[in-house]
């Protein structure tokens, strides 16, 4: 049963998503002009490489690497963030209190709206990949194949936990596209998107550590571009570990709060 | 002649600033200033923290100038003027088609391009507060102007507005025809603040954007724009102004054909409100 309502939800979201053959372009268009942009950003100064310092090491990796990995892993960051919208959407279309009658588990909901747009992201991820790495060559640097695995496989878990998370969380506020858009420039700014968390202001880390992005993007920098091994990256995985469990709880809560709280109110389809 | 566009321009002006500020909203006001903010936040980080205030050769040899800052805020600042301004105009017709008003509009005797420059003079008028805005913010960065040459100043403004102008109606000629509004605008929006030089100088860019940045007026506006504020060293003024000039003419030119010819398209084949 659950895993039903897991599918249907993805099937639904990926119809919806893919409805005309423009959003397969401008899936590919947007997430390209960011990157670029972000890359000509370090013109000004540097044309080749990037110093990330981490755990008391300096690793000089590729600019390009360290911009495109940036892009795609923000692109599913942002994409999760308006895949918190979902809710605001049903409500839109009038069909939110149709789907919380329904007996569907409401986590798989959840879940299958988050890996939906998980789904996709592939799309985009593979014409950004190939679009990058023919026109500006990538220069990879892998030591230990597993590390990378480790790091791409947790930080694609737990912003998908995250995006749940923001599904349930948003359902409260019905200013989801807002707020899931507001929340971009800042997310971009603190997770060392754009330049290396050693530059980030002291004042700020604290929030930059309860991003999962950050590590995400730390980990995947390191072990895909700076040759680092797993033990390199272990407390940043952990971190990310945490991150998922803790995420997902926190997106049960809130969805049963929600439901609870809106049929005593009976507020589930008012604006 | 004259007087009646200049009536049609001002009425439609008049109507477009009144639906702006009656429906007022502040958090749409402050959205509008996360993206600048961002890449001036970005900027200063970058140019601080991470290069101690030095920026390479090649981009001082470019620019004429050292300060980083200046020439990224005035790129940012033009950019929101002109993309708030002139991109309004090309979807002109897509909301008036969504309003259910475009066949009354189409049936009025107004000069059309008089009725898409009142469109535009409203959104300008709108987006000065954000060009200016943005300076302000700027200032708290870093943001420096050696000098205000004010004729060059306004006129790349308007010279590059006019050049949009062009693109704005193009515009309306492929959101009518695709019924799209959204991604022909973003697409515009992404090939502008990449490649126009608003983050980088063009000539540090690889040989595939230089070529793409020659066919954007954004990219003279902005380099004259930043002529007027700052005086670098060695600028050749003169070709960035008859670059500008040329795509103005070019654009606004192909902008009147197809914006003809799409009305009527959509008159022959009676399309106008068919969604």
């Amino acid at each position: 049963m659950f895993r039903r309502v897991v599918v249907a939800e993805m099937k639904k979201n990926i119809k919806q998503f893919f409805f005309s053959a423009r959003t397969i372009f401008w899936a590919l268009a947007l997430p390209l002009g960011n990157g670029l942009y972000l890359y000509f950003l370090y013109f000004p100064f540097v044309t080749e490489s990037v110093e990330l310092e981490f755990n008391t090491s300096t690793y000089t990796l590729d600019l390009v690497g360290f911009t495109v990995v940036g892009q795609l892993l923000y692109s599913f960051f942002s994409m999760m963030l308006l895949a918190g919208a979902a809710f605001d959407r049903e409500r839109q279309q009038g069909t939110l209190e149709a789907v919380l009658l329904s007996p569907a588990n409401r986590l798989a909901i959840l879940l299958g709206g988050a890996l939906a747009s998980a789904f996709s992201y592939m799309w985009m991820l593979m014409g950004v990949l190939f679009s990058w790495i023919v026109f500006l060559h990538v220069d990879i640097m892998i030591i230990d194949f597993s590390a990378l695995l480790a790091s791409i496989v947790l930080s694609y878990l737990s912003i998908v936990a995250l995006g749940v998370c923001l599904e349930a969380f948003f359902i409260h506020s019905r200013r989801g596209t807002m707020y899931g858009t507001m929340l971009q420039e800042p997310i971009m700014f603190l997770s060392g998107l754009i330049f290396p968390l050693q530059a980030v202001p002291k004042s700020l880390l604290t929030f930059s550590y309860l991003i999962p992005l950050t590590f995400g993007l730390i980990s995947v920098r390191l072990t895909l571009l700076g040759g680092a091994s797993i033990s390199d990256v272990a407390v940043p995985l952990a971190l990310l570990s945490f991150m998922i469990i803790i995420f997902f709880i926190l997106a049960r809560w809130l969805i049963r709060y929600a439901e609870r709280k809106a049929k005593v109110k009976a507020t589930l389809t008012q604006f | 002649m004259a007087a009646h566009s200049l009536r049609v321009l001002l009425a439609t002006a008049k109507v477009n600033l009144t639906m702006t500020w009656r429906f007022f909203s502040w958090t749409g006001f402050a959205l509008r200033f996360c993206a600048p903010i961002m890449t001036l936040g970005a900027a200063w980080v970058l140019y601080n923290h991470v290069y101690n205030g030095i920026t390479s050769s090649e981009f001082r040899s470019a620019v004429g100038a050292s300060d980083y800052l200046s020439f990224i805020t005035v790129g940012n600042a033009f950019y929101v003027f002109v993309f708030s301004a002139a991109f309004v105009v090309g979807r002109v017709m897509f909301w008036e088609r969504v309003s259910g008003t475009i066949e009354a509009t189409f049936i009025t005797p107004m000069n059309r391009l008089a009725h898409m420059a009142g469109v535009m003079v409203a959104a300008a008028v709108n987006s000065s507060v954000d060009f200016v805005a943005v300076f302000l913010i700027a200032l708290l960065f870093g943001f420096q102007a050696s000098s205000f040459n004010v004729l060059l100043f306004f006129s790349s403004l308007l010279l590059t507005a006019f050049a949009l102008f062009g693109i704005g109606l193009m515009t309306n000629a492929v959101t009518l025809t695709f019924r799209d509004r959204t991604t022909t605008s973003n697409t515009l929006m992404i090939l502008f603040m990449v490649f126009s030089g608003i983050v980088c100088p063009v000539e540090l860019m690889p040989g595939w954007a230089q070529t793409i940045s020659k066919a954007l007026p954004l990219t003279y506006g902005i380099r004259l724009m930043r002529a007027s504020l700052v005086r670098p060293e060695g600028y050749n003024l003169l070709h960035d102004l008859a670059g500008l000039i040329t795509l103005g003419i070019v654009f606004v030119g192909i902008g009147i054909i197809t914006l003809k010819l799409i009305e009527r398209n959509l008159k022959k084949k009676a399309l106008f409100s068919v969604f």
